[in-house]
């Protein structure tokens, strides 16, 4: 196994960690302070990087641990819905400015649905949809079997595409 | 233009049925202008412009986390340090220990060859070449007075 170095395979996690913590805290400070914290376990625990099969693995499992207890602790589950901290795509491509705003609003709204999603399937969504991991590494982070990942990858599209054309038909 | 392809791997995608490759090529296709979509798959669309997350730490972080590592390791260097700085001290009286104790060594079996070879030297030197004690007085040509010098403790030629 080849020899792991924080500065090369460490630290350029962040922003996956950063994107995985805020789909869990729902707050872009307690993101970033949850992926120091991750950062610096990781670095605590450096006797035992050889025997650690995928750094990757490790860090994203630290990290959504380390989240979830946020979680606990603050117990802002809900009141942190509201909260405004997430930057809209960028739309520019598209030239009417009306256009753009709505196209924004329906973004931000599918985004408020999967906040709303169990932790579990948010995270599932998050690491399949957002990062583009395979069922079964996502099953190796979330100690669960690939058919969990699966199931709660299909609940959550099931919910977003519900809820979000719900809305879209009755302009809830 | 025909869309049953898309519309297919959108139908596999909420049955959580497509692979890594066709969610990426769903992407691909909803990252279209919605003027370009068709009618019926254009609300689809912000369902997978939502998934494009492009929230990042910028290089601030990385420097505070280089530093708080840094710093970890020169708190490891100084806890270990104490033994450490003893250790070449400890060498350096290992060193002269085995030499001292390897000169007194060396000493002490030189005295010794030296005293055996004084005395191998005196026993040859005064040892007596003749075994009958006439022979001796012949050998010093009756020269009494020289036996008397000799074996006078004892005056045994008397």
């Amino acid at each position: 196994m080849k020899e792991i170095s924080f500065r090369t395979d460490v630290l350029p996690l962040k922003n996956e960690l950063f994107r995985l913590a805020l789909r869990i805290t729902l707050n872009r400070a307690d993101a970033e302070d949850v992926v120091q914290e991750t950062m610096l376990k990781v670095w605590n625990r450096r006797q035992q990087w050889e025997q650690i099969e995928s750094i990757e693995a490790f860090c994203i499992t630290i990290c959504r641990n380390l989240a979830l207890d946020r979680m606990k602790k603050a117990d802002n589950q809900n009141a942190s819905l509201d909260d405004e901290g997430y930057d809209a795509p960028d739309h520019s491509y598209s030239a009417n400015p009306e256009e753009q705003a709505m196209q924004r609003d329906k973004v931000e709204r599918v985004r408020m649905l999967i906040n709303q999603l169990p932790e579990k399937q948010r995270t599932c969504m998050q690491l399949r949809d957002v990062e583009g991991k395979p069922y079964k590494e996502i099953a190796s982070f979330l100690n669960m079997t690939e058919q969990q990942v699966k199931i709660n990858i299909f609940r959550a599209r099931q919910t977003i595409k519900e809820e979000y054309l719900k809305q879209e038909k009755y302009g809830l | 233009m025909d869309y049953k392809y898309i519309e297919q791997l959108l139908d596999r995608y909420f049955e959580a049925e497509t692979t890594l490759k066709e969610e990426q090529i769903l992407t691909a296709f909803f990252e279209q202008d919605e003027e370009e979509l068709p009618e019926s798959l254009r609300q689809y669309r912000p369902l997978f412009a939502a998934m494009q997350q492009d929230d990042a730490l910028g290089d601030n972080f990385d420097a505070r986390l280089l530093q708080l590592t840094e710093e970890h390791i020169q708190v490891k260097a100084h806890t270990i340090s104490m033994a450490e700085r003893l250790r070449p001290l400890m060498r350096a009286a290992a060193v002269v220990a085995i030499l001292l104790s390897l000169s007194t060594a060396l000493n002490q079996s030189f005295k010794e060859e030296r005293v055996w070879a004084d005395e191998s030297d005196y026993a040859l030197k005064y040892e007596s070449t003749v075994d009958e004690p006439a022979m001796a007085y012949d050998l010093l040509g009756g020269d009494t007075l020289k036996l008397d010098s000799l074996y006078k403790p004892t005056g045994y030629l008397e």
